[in-house]
């Protein structure tokens, strides 16, 4: 309560300092202005001591703020007399609460998934990305495919809607009983301009639990179709 | 469906500069047409002037605060992509955290940590959201082509 008519009082203040017209503080709030101007000379710390000379102007701050929140009212009764909550409220208020709640708790769960999605695609060794990188870095440093590209080369994936591509396309399946993934993303050499197509699969190691590299080839688009094989393992 | 035949990188910032100026516009108005109209004394007409005023003042203002942001985002991102020569998330990633810190440039070093991380965090639940979204979507046609052999262009092993 002290400090919503701290706030009150502050606004009203500094519309008055302004020079602004005082729209509402002349006219309807005549009582309710006095606590506003005792309350300007007492520091903050004095204000257990203000709240009596506050408590039976109720009338006078009930004008001021006429649309002061329920927990105003109730502290305000707590003050005055020892009026009972009335069962209604309390059920309101429990049920208000209750509402909060689970809010909250909807807004952490979604959070807490979307975390969790974005660090299972970015620092576990199974995610596609993980692979697309791995994939990416081998292409950069065999010797062939810099013949073809070119030295710096780029690599992206499925173009969304928005221009953005960083989607890269794959495929799980599972054959005799392993995982399997396949990928497919595009490379392009920033001089030459080419553009190629590579395709990736990786098998799951049982014994390590990571994904291992079947096979990796590059598709390139110039007029007679080269492939070129990266790693085969078969 | 190829729709940008050509690179999307320059271009995107333009494009996603006016967007988020278009959405900060559209929102700051709805949301500031609500609050002009409440703060205005009673009579249906004044609160419709009120309400207009409470646009024509505010929503530019939010619209070029997002634009600033969506603008800046969109920069530190194409030029991640150029430096780092391949597009995936930790580019949103940084780029949010970048631009965060960026744009609390003012107001000293430890709020511009705090205001890269929270850019950061955005970015994150924000790539991980399309990640879902895209998972979902691809899981909607369960037809697949059937993998049982390998592609042609390898030789028999």
């Amino acid at each position: 309560l002290p400090a919503s008519l701290g706030r009150g009082c502050l606004g009203r203040w500094l519309l008055a300092s302004r020079g602004w017209a005082l729209l509402g503080t002349g006219t309807g709030t005549g009582t309710g202005s006095s606590p506003c101007l005792r309350w300007r000379h007492q520091p903050p710390p004095l204000l257990r001591a203000a709240r009596q000379s506050i408590g039976t102007q109720a009338g006078g701050l009930k004008a001021a703020k006429p649309g002061g929140d329920s927990k105003d009212v109730s502290v305000q009764r707590a003050l005055n007399e020892e009026t009972l909550v009335s069962a209604a409220q309390k059920v309101k208020e429990a049920g208000r609460d209750f509402t909060y709640f689970i809010v909250v708790l909807v807004g952490i769960g979604v959070t807490g998934g979307l975390f969790y999605v974005i660090f299972k695609e970015l620092f576990s060794s199974s995610s596609p990305n993980k692979i697309y990188g791995d994939a990416l870095e081998k292409c950069r440093s065999h010797p062939e495919i810099i013949g073809v590209f070119g030295d710096s080369i780029k690599g992206y994936g499925e173009a969304t809607r928005r221009g953005r591509r960083q989607h890269v396309s794959h495929i799980e399946y599972v054959k005799d009983g392993l995982k399997h993934m396949r990928l497919k993303f595009y490379i392009e050499g920033t001089e030459s301009g080419k553009q190629g197509t590579v395709h990736v699969e990786v098998k799951e190691n049982l014994e390590t639990g990571r994904f291992e590299v079947r096979y990796i080839f590059v598709d390139v688009e110039t007029y007679p179709r080269r492939t070129i094989v990266i790693e085969d393992n078969r | 469906m190829e729709e940008y035949a050509r690179e999307p990188c320059p271009w995107r910032i333009v494009d996603d500069c006016g967007g988020a100026f278009t959405m900060g516009a559209i929102g700051g108005g709805i949301f500031q047409a609500i609050k002009g109209f409440r703060n205005s004394p009673v009579g249906v007409n004044h609160r419709l002037r009120g309400s207009l005023t409470a646009i024509k003042t505010r929503a530019p203002q939010l619209g070029g605060s997002f634009a600033v942001w969506g603008g800046l985002f969109s920069m530190i991102d194409c030029s991640m992509v150029r430096m780092r020569g391949k597009e995936d998330p930790w580019n949103s990633i940084t780029s949010g955290a970048l631009t965060g810190a960026i744009l609390a440039a003012r107001n000293g070093p430890v709020a511009m940590v705090g205001s890269a991380a929270m850019g950061g965090i955005l970015l994150a639940l924000i790539e991980g959201a399309g990640i879902l979204l895209t998972r979902f979507a691809s899981t909607q046609f369960p037809n697949g082509p059937q993998l049982s052999e390998d592609p042609s262009q390898l030789q028999p092993p």
